[in-house]
């Protein structure tokens, strides 16, 4: 059985691709068959976090107007065994894949991946119904900030009218010294508001950005804070229940409320 | 509960003639009960009484002519007696109100309302003036809202 799992926010610049490709690569580092589908088209940016730019030959508008093969525009992830990419068009508008073909897309790739994630381009337009059509599943990424939860909060209203119940939360560029002089939304609130199951918390990590300038991801360093709150991420979205990682001493994750795995 | 509403199946009690003037009314009234949290960029606009079990998060809307009740927190905008109905109340677990109007009064917390509310609160116009007060189920027994 094979999920299809789409990554959306609402708000732009709040994580989507870099949790996409950690998540793509951590379960990758784990064996499996992923495929990631950058359904940000326009903008296109999941194959330059990977470092796969250069090998791009056709991207998804290619397959869906026939002038490819689905097998000759993936790309093959030139650290992780079981990683691909779909990459999106750059050149082309947003209209250029419409939801049908989105969802006969995602069927087909289910067909011969265990994992299907879509990078959803912010806002809720065209390119934010194409990216969920073909969906099973959703992640909703927000940081704590106001604006950030509110559209979180609009998403996942907008996903549940679309019968993606039960979408999965990750709090992303958390930093507890932030949330503890209350000068940051902290991650009991965010709950509060938006009342949705929790996948993690990725804390705010210098190292993300670096590994994204030379192309690679985080996931697999074992040092980083951000690559282990990703690598727990990975185990849950697998249906183990691995308890919240304290990102302060202060133990301010220690009143969740609840703890989950996408299984 | 001294009273009893029944819709169906007709007992000879239901006939209207003998009917309780009161239970006439309550039947007159017109209510939606929504059973979800109300997200941002949701609205609801409704001619009678709305109550929601469950939030109505920042960014959600509801306008109804008549009574607003929200068992879970009201953080977005609610308009009670839309039509101008002055003896409408907005009723919550947690009332925090982005912004607040009844009838054509139009309220919104003050700027520097940093804690919530612990309990559920009742706001209403009395002296031509929004009030909000704790909610006592206790008191006045069938003349809460
Ligand atoms: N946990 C983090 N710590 C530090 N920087 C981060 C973190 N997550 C994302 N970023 C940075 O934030 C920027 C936006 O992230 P991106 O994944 O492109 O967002 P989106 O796809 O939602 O627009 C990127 O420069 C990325 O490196
Ligand atoms: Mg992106």
């Amino acid at each position: 059985m094979s999920e299809i799992i789409v990554v959306t926010s609402g708000k732009g610049g709040v994580g989507k691709t870099t949790t996409t490709a950690n998540i793509g690569a951590g379960l990758a580092a784990l064996g499996h068959k992923v495929v990631l589908v950058d359904a940000d088209i326009g903008l296109r940016n999941l194959d330059v976090v990977l470092g796969l730019e250069n090998r791009i030959v056709y991207d998804i508008t290619d397959v869906t107007e026939g002038h490819c093969r689905l097998r000759q525009a993936l790309i093959k992830d030139k650290r992780y065994e079981g990683l691909f990419l779909l990459p999106a068009a750059q050149t082309k508008d947003k209209t250029a894949v419409n939801p049908e073909q989105m969802k006969k897309l995602c069927g087909e790739l289910a067909a011969e991946f265990e994992y299907v994630i879509i990078d959803c381009p912010a806002g809720i337009e065209q390119g934010f119904r194409n990216a969920i059509a073909g969906a099973q599943k959703a992640i909703v990424v927000t940081t704590p900030e106001v604006a950030a939860v509110r559209d979180a909060d609009r998403v996942i209203g907008l996903l549940e009218a679309a019968e993606l119940r039960n979408p999965a939360l990750i709090i992303n560029r958390i930093r507890p010294k932030m949330v503890r002089h209350g000068d940051m939304m902290g991650i009991e609130d965010i709950i509060d508001i938006l009342a949705v199951d929790l996948l993690g918390v990725v804390p705010e990590d210098e190292l993300v950005v670096i590994s994204t300038n030379r192309g690679e991801t985080v996931v697999s360093d074992e040092r980083s804070r951000s690559g282990q709150a990703y690598r727990n991420i990975v185990r849950r979205i697998k249906g183990e229940a691995v308890p919240m990682m304290n990102l302060d001493d202060s133990g301010f994750l220690g009143r969740l409320r609840r703890i989950i795995g996408l299984k | 509960m001294a009273t009893e509403i029944k819709n169906s199946p007709p007992e000879p009690w239901f006939k209207k003639a003998r009917r309780p003037k009161e239970i006439d009314e309550m039947i007159d009234e017109n209510t939606i009960l929504v059973r979800r949290t109300l997200r941002s960029g949701q609205k609801i606009h409704f001619d009678g009484n709305v109550v929601v079990v469950g939030d109505v998060n920042p960014g959600a809307e509801i306008v109804a002519s008549g009574h607003i009740i929200v068992l879970g927190a009201l953080r977005g905008v609610v308009h009670a007696g839309a039509s101008g109905d002055e003896q409408a109340a907005v009723l919550a677990f947690r009332l925090q109100p982005t912004q607040l109007r009844i009838a054509n009064h139009i309220t919104r917390p003050p700027d520097d309302e940093i804690t919530g509310p612990e309990q559920p609160e009742i706001a209403r116009i009395k002296d031509n003036m929004v009030t909000i007060e704790v909610f006592q189920s206790s008191d006045r027994y069938g003349n809460l809202i």
